[in-house]
């Protein structure tokens, strides 16, 4: 088995009195694609945040590539989300006023130095080579969630978080969106971290963790 | 009081260990002992020097060595620009000797000599005793050690390249010489320029065309008259002074990127370039820091701090022949190339006038007045007269002719036992430049 | 890159860049206009206020006997060291005299003066001097007096007598009498009325002083009183005193007019002088004010605006937070924007700020000014600090934008 990308123990956070994520021990390997299910206020968000940098625990301790992120100060936490991580939102998120390849070179500018070129050619890998000027006004959801993609993968991240990425996505696209996940993931080995209520999506997945009220009920293991 | 002014040459000694222990890292040890000991050699050197030759000669010399280093920065600054916008250069024949292992230690002995010998030349030269000597070896030792500690406290990312070491050395060593007029190089340095520029102007047409000609219209003139205004000097020197460092900058800022071709993963790619972006704009700082250094130079030698030979008027009598005679040898040596300052009486009035030899042996006589100005008088600078109401620099050569801001010359006649001047001239002329100036300046109110 | 999302976001949103800029351009054009007129104004409220009276006093000083000043030496006023900072003078000759009109008769005062006087001096442009120049407030029905005979009459005199404008006045003093067409009526408000004025030359016959005079009223321009400036000048030292006497304070000037007026006295008309001076303080402490005021304000309409689209553009920063961005980066974004702003706002605030001073000094001074050099970097300056000080809680508000919460859903 590869080694763990992501080693919680314990992990808590909780909003005042109410508890959000109750202690958690997980384990990620290097690799793994984790699905994570629950219905809306399981905690799966919160887990995500956690994993993502975007949010601090309250308790216990979390280890992502071998960096513990309590130890992290807040620009400690953004140098780790752009260095480490890609995010995929449910609704897209892209800034308005930017083109679809600004929108990736942004995520580059932050993490180095922008390069057009290299921004236009994780375009074209996600088949939106003839969109490059377009703003996000003027695209469809699936390709707005496309742009997502390229620029969640620019950086090489070794860890890729999607956080419903299809919940917004006809059938059409969401295959669509998932085959192209799949393909990127074959190419560049991240691991994926994919939140979703959605059996279906859920079963791209190596493996898919339950959770209930903050707790994990229930683990399984996809054959394939 | 001694000490007060060595401060700010200490200070730049400070500096330039600072800059030198970071320019050599690797020498850490060999460099700040090497510092110790040139400076001691510059301070015995210069102390040598100055004893076996008062006067100008020696500190001519200093000032030449100053000059040189000066010299060699341009150098390293074109060179540095050349190699760094040219792909391939590699046959610069001085890059051996900079990569050589003894490179640091000669170039820290060189730059600790010239150290030592400015900040000895600041010495009052009857007060140069040999204790003051070692305090001041014993003060630079100190600083030494100090330097070692600091610059242990600079970022570890703050990195000197070869050519921003030169300028920051150079910025501060001509920081140090500014302070002292006889070393100063902008003053000279915008005089010459302008005498340039003069001259030039005046051979150009001497040859080329004839003044008066019908086709040279009046606005051309007047750019003509700008090449004699006074801004000339000062604006070349300006640019001569500062080219130096802004080459160096832009030799810098021309760094090419490392080629990061090879790597496949464009994050990694990009990370390592904004890495490079990153140090290069580091390298930036110490250069810049040079820039300041030198504007401070400039500035301190536009307005020098510095002290001016004015001695207070000796009262003199007329003989009963209306004749006041100057005796050149006795109290005061008329001929030591000094302003001697005199006061004479004559019923309610009296005038200020002085005596000088100048540099090309001559005697001249002149009021402690010009004909512009409040009478404010004289006082005397390194090859300079300046006037302290204007504060005009006047070279020694121009006293005694008149006109502008010049000292009134007084007629006047040389025999063996001394200065002849007559008397009523003498109160005449001053009562009349003093009136004149005085209406003029209320006119002008 | 930073300055592609600059303009991508300014070309996307153009109004609420359009209200940052205006309130920036605003800020600078009122700190440019009214710096740009204090100093014209000063200049001009002391113009307009010496119309309004003279302020240097001339007596014949009481040590030297006689008791007058002579004619003679009045051109020498034009000729001082401060003569173009004296506006006009006025010499006066007074009399005591019976005055008797159809039946009525009264005493009063008969004061021979100039009323304007064509006054030329050697190597001095030809001026005009007299009452009309120095007392502009004067009210004269009628005409002032054109011919020797003539003279205008102050309105309580003319009351007593019951004259007007046409009729004759015997006006008898030390046994001789002159007879004059009054060709005005004068209402000053003040002692003047009980006076009879007639051109200097007559009175001068008629109370056989030829040639002499009993005081002259300046008017000259000066600035304010300072500590320096009551000092006593005789303990002053030579470069002290050097210093006082090249400033126009009201003393200096008097003391210039004295030594030219031979056996005078001069002394500052005090109540005009100090207020003047105060007067023209307090208008620029309240220049300087509202420019502060105005810059506040303009700061406050930023900070406003920017707050408000900060609002409207947190999704885009806590988005750029997720993706990386620490807070150099965002600051870096947020503080160049106003920056370019600003720069944009003051060269625009600039150019309005000169137009406005100009049309300010052409309504209500009637005149044109040049605004000075240092003008450009202050409205360039203040635009900065409007938009620093404007940006200062908005950025602090992005800072403290958390992506979880705003991204959510």
């Amino acid at each position: 088995m590869a080694p763990a990308i992501i080693e919680t123990n314990g992990l808590t956070r909780s909003y005042g009195d109410i508890c959000a994520l109750k202690p958690l021990d997980l384990q990620v390997p290097e690799g793994e694609w984790l699905s994570v299910m629950g219905h809306s206020g399981s905690g799966k968000s919160t887990f995500m945040n956690l994993v993502g940098g975007l949010d601090r625990p309250t308790a216990g301790s979390l280890k992502v590539g071998g960096e513990d992120l309590l130890m992290l100060s807040e620009d400690g936490l953004a140098r780790f989300r752009r260095e480490f991580v890609g995010i995929i939102f449910q609704q897209h998120h892209l800034v308005p006023y930017l083109t679809a390849v600004e929108n990736v070179m942004l995520a580059q500018y932050f993490h180095s130095v922008p390069d057009e070129a290299e921004a236009r050619s994780a375009l074209e890998r996600v088949g939106l080579g003839h969109r490059l000027k377009n703003r996000p006004g003027e695209l469809s959801g699936g390709e707005q969630q496309r742009v997502c993609i390229a620029r969640a993968i620019i950086n090489s991240p070794k860890l890729l978080l999607g956080d419903e990425p299809t919940g917004n996505l006809d059938h059409k696209s969401t295959v669509m969106v998932m085959e192209l996940l799949k393909e990127l993931r074959a190419e560049e080995r991240f691991t994926v971290i994919m939140v979703t209520h959605n059996q279906e999506v859920a079963t791209w997945g190596d493996r898919t963790i339950y959770l209930d009220d903050g707790v994990l009920v229930r683990e399984e293991r996809m054959r394939s | 009081m001694v000490a007060v002014k060595l401060i700010p040459l200490l200070f730049s000694w400070f500096g330039i260990v600072l800059v030198l222990l970071r320019g050599f890292s690797g020498r850490r040890v060999p460099v700040a002992a090497t510092g110790v000991v040139g400076f001691a050699l510059g301070v015995v050197g210069a102390f040598a020097l100055l004893r076996s030759y008062p006067g100008e000669l020696s500190f001519g010399i200093v000032r030449g060595v100053v000059a040189g280093v000066f010299l060699l920065l341009w150098g390293t600054a074109v060179a540095a620009l050349y190699r760094n916008t040219m792909r391939e250069f590699h046959v610069f024949q001085g890059e051996k000797l900079v990569n050589a292992s003894f490179y640091a230690v000669i170039f820290t002995c060189t730059t600790s000599i010239i150290a030592g010998a400015v900040c000895t030349c600041r010495l009052p030269v009857t007060g140069g005793t040999i204790l003051a000597l070692l305090l001041l070896v014993l003060a630079a030792g100190i600083l030494v050690l100090a330097a070692l500690a600091a610059e242990k406290m600079l970022p570890a990312s703050l990195t000197v390249s070869q050519p921003a070491l030169m300028a920051a050395v150079v910025a501060l060593l001509l920081f140090s010489a500014s302070s002292l007029i006889r070393l100063d190089l902008f003053s000279p340095l915008s005089m010459k320029v302008m005498k340039f520029a003069h001259d030039f102007v005046h051979q150009f047409f001497e040859s080329m065309l004839i003044p008066d000609h019908l086709f040279i219209r009046t606005y051309l003139w007047g750019y003509i008259g700008l090449l004699f205004g006074n801004g000339v000097g000062f604006w070349g020197g300006m640019i001569i002074w500062f080219t130096p460092v802004v080459l160096i900058l832009l030799s810098i800022r021309f760094e090419l990127l490392p080629s990061v071709a090879h790597i496949r993963q464009g994050a990694k790619r990009r990370k390592l370039l904004a890495a490079a972006i990153r140090e290069r704009r580091i390298r930036l700082v110490i250069p810049l820091l040079a820039l300041l250094v030198f504007a401070a130079a400039a500035y301190r030698s536009s307005y020098p701090s510095v002290e001016y030979w004015d001695p207070t008027p000796v009262p003199v009598l007329a003989s009963p022949a209306g004749e006041i005679v100057i005796p050149k040898q006795g109290e005061i040596n008329l001929e030591d190339g000094k302003l001697h300052k005199y006061l004479y009486k004559q019923g309610g009035k009296e005038a200020r006038f002085f005596v000088l030899l100048n540099p090309s042996g001559e005697f001249t006589v002149d009021l402690d007045a010009c004909a512009i100005c409040k009478p404010d008088g004289y006082g005397q600078a390194e090859g300079t007269v300046i006037c302290y109401y204007c504060k005009t620099l006047i070279p020694l050569e121009t006293v005694g002719k008149p006109g502008g801001c010049n000292p009134v010359p007084v007629p006047f006649t040389v025999k063996a036992d001394g200065v002849h001047i007559d008397a009523l001239t003498m109160i005449n002329t001053w009562g009349n430049t003093v009136q004149a100036t005085a209406r003029i300046k209320e006119g002008g109110k | 890159m930073l300055f592609r999302i600059l303009k991508n976001s300014f070309l996307k949103r153009p109004k609420s860049v359009f209200l940052v800029f205006l309130s920036i351009a605003m800020g600078a054009a009122v700190a440019t206009a009214f710096l740009g007129i204090a100093g014209e104004v000063s200049h001009k409220m002391a113009l307009e206020l010496r119309s309004y009276g003279a302020n240097i006093l001339l007596e014949p000083s009481a040590v030297e006997g006689g008791g007058f000043l002579r004619e003679e030496d009045l051109p020498n006023i034009k000729t001082v060291f401060w003569k173009y900072n004296i506006t006009g003078f006025t010499p006066y000759l007074f009399g005591v005299a019976e005055f008797s009109a159809g039946d009525k008769k009264e005493r009063g005062v008969v004061s021979g003066t100039w009323f304007n006087k064509e006054l030329a001096v050697p190597g001095e442009e030809t001026t005009v001097q007299g009452i009309k120049v120095i007392a502009p407030w004067w009210d004269v029905q009628g005409d002032w007096p054109a011919a020797a005979d003539e003279a205008i009459v102050g309105a309580a005199l003319a009351r007593r007598l019951k004259i007007g404008v046409g009729s004759e006045v015997a006006t008898t003093a030390r046994g001789r009498t002159q007879r004059f067409r009054v060709s005005g009526i004068v209402t000053t408000g003040g002692y003047e009325e009980e006076q009879l004025f007639a051109p200097l030359v007559t009175v001068q016959e008629l109370l056989q002083q030829q040639g002499k005079v009993s005081r002259v009223l300046v008017s000259a321009l000066t600035v304010p009183m300072d500590d320096f400036g009551k000092k006593d000048p005789a303990t002053m030292s030579k470069d002290e005193y050097e210093k006082w006497y090249c400033t126009a304070y009201v003393t200096a000037v008097a003391k210039n007019v004295e030594e030219v007026m031979a056996g005078s006295r001069a002394k500052p008309i005090w109540q005009i002088a100090s207020a003047e001076g105060a007067l023209l303080n307090k208008l620029n402490s309240v220049m300087l004010f509202l420019t502060i005021l105005a810059l506040g304000a303009s700061a406050t309409a930023v900070s406003t605006s920017l707050m408000a689209s900060m609002a409207e553009r947190s999704p885009e920063i806590a988005l750029m937070k997720a993706v990386g961005a620490d807070r150099f980066q965002i600051s870096a974004i947020f503080i160049g924007e106003t920056l370019i702003i600003s720069v944009a706002g003051g060269v625009v605030g600039y150019l309005l700020g000169d137009q406005l001073a100009e049309i300010i000094s052409r309504t209500v001074f009637n005149s044109t000014i040049s605004s000075p050099l240092w003008l450009f970097p202050t409205a360039i300056i203040s635009a900065f600090v409007v938009a620093i000080a404007g940006s200062v809680a908005p950025l602090r508000r992005a800072l403290l934008v958390e992506p979880v919460r705003v991204l959510k859903g």
